[in-house]
């Protein structure tokens, strides 16, 4: 991979990072997944359009798929208050997390030459896309607080020693943006 | 044991009378977020200082969770739905309860 330098600052309100086709295409896919898995859910005939045109759905259960239950979690330890909370937010959360993605996607998709130039609102937006995307990743490799676990669990030919990869790859990615804009 | 003055008392007294017991926001340590990702989304959601956010991050990580605001219900709920959009593990709760 190219970008073992990942971003560094460049200026007041800068950040750059150089990314070859490979990684351009492994985020991009990443990206395209997360919006999908964010749209929301369809409930056939039942949803009231007035109350949909204001962010207000039907459904207040949580999720059943488990990468969306830590994507689009329980505000409420009581499963009544929980239920009201994401009645009313969910359908907004999961706009705002779409948002990230696309911000993201459309930074990489007009990056002709590999480098990407982020202010600090689209840095933001790229950490909390890149976080999703270890969330999602980290829930079906079931990472707990020891990451080194993961590797040690899986059999050599198994397919998510490759997700493991681009799992850590994130993470180091993720830490050097944070690193420049923490740069003081 | 910390003693309070009687204006503590007084306003909280207060605050229960007049249904304003103050709510708190809880994040949850989780394995997959980085540590400085998690001090970074402390200082840019709530103003907090540096140090201020990784000695919060540092409660989440050792002790599995930390309140990191207190105020009204209604803002306490914007404060979770803003940790949820940066994928922080948050719950709201009141602040008379056992964590």
């Amino acid at each position: 991979m190219n970008g073992e330098k990942g971003f560094h600052r460049h200026g007041e309100n800068s950040y750059i990072a150089e990314f070859a086709q490979s990684e351009r295409d492994v985020l991009l896919n990443l990206i395209e997944q997360l919006i999908e898995l964010l749209s929301e859910r369809v409930d056939h005939g039942h949803e009231d359009p007035l109350a949909a045109l204001v962010g207000i759905t039907s459904h207040d259960s949580p999720p059943e798929d488990e990468v969306l239950r830590r994507l689009l979690p329980n505000a409420y330890a009581d499963e009544v208050q929980a239920s009201e909370f994401r009645r009313y937010t969910e359908s907004t959360l999961r706009g705002k997390k779409q948002a990230h993605a696309m911000s993201m996607r459309m930074y990489l998709k007009s990056a002709d030459d590999g480098i990407v130039d982020l202010d600090h609102d689209s840095a933001n937006a790229w950490l909390g896309a890149i976080n999703d995307m270890r969330l999602a990743l980290g829930v079906r490799l079931n990472v707990q607080e020891n990451t080194s676990d993961v590797l040690e669990l899986l059999s050599p030919d198994d397919p998510l020693r490759g997700v493991y990869a681009v799992y850590t790859w994130l993470g180091w990615l993720q830490e050097s943006l944070l690193s420049a804009l923490m740069d003081e | 044991m910390m003693v309070k003055t009687s204006t503590n008392i007084e306003e909280e007294i207060a605050a229960i009378f007049s249904g304003n017991t103050p709510w708190v926001t809880i994040v949850w340590d989780d394995p997959v977020n980085l540590m400085t990702y998690v001090t970074y989304v402390l200082m840019e959601l709530f103003g907090y200082s540096r140090e201020k956010a990784h000695e919060l991050m540092m409660k989440v990580h050792t002790e599995g969770k930390a309140v990191v605001s207190t105020g009204s219900r209604e803002e306490m709920e914007h404060d979770v739905a803003m940790l949820h959009e940066y994928g922080l593990w948050a719950t709201l709760q009141r602040g008379d309860q056992a964590l």
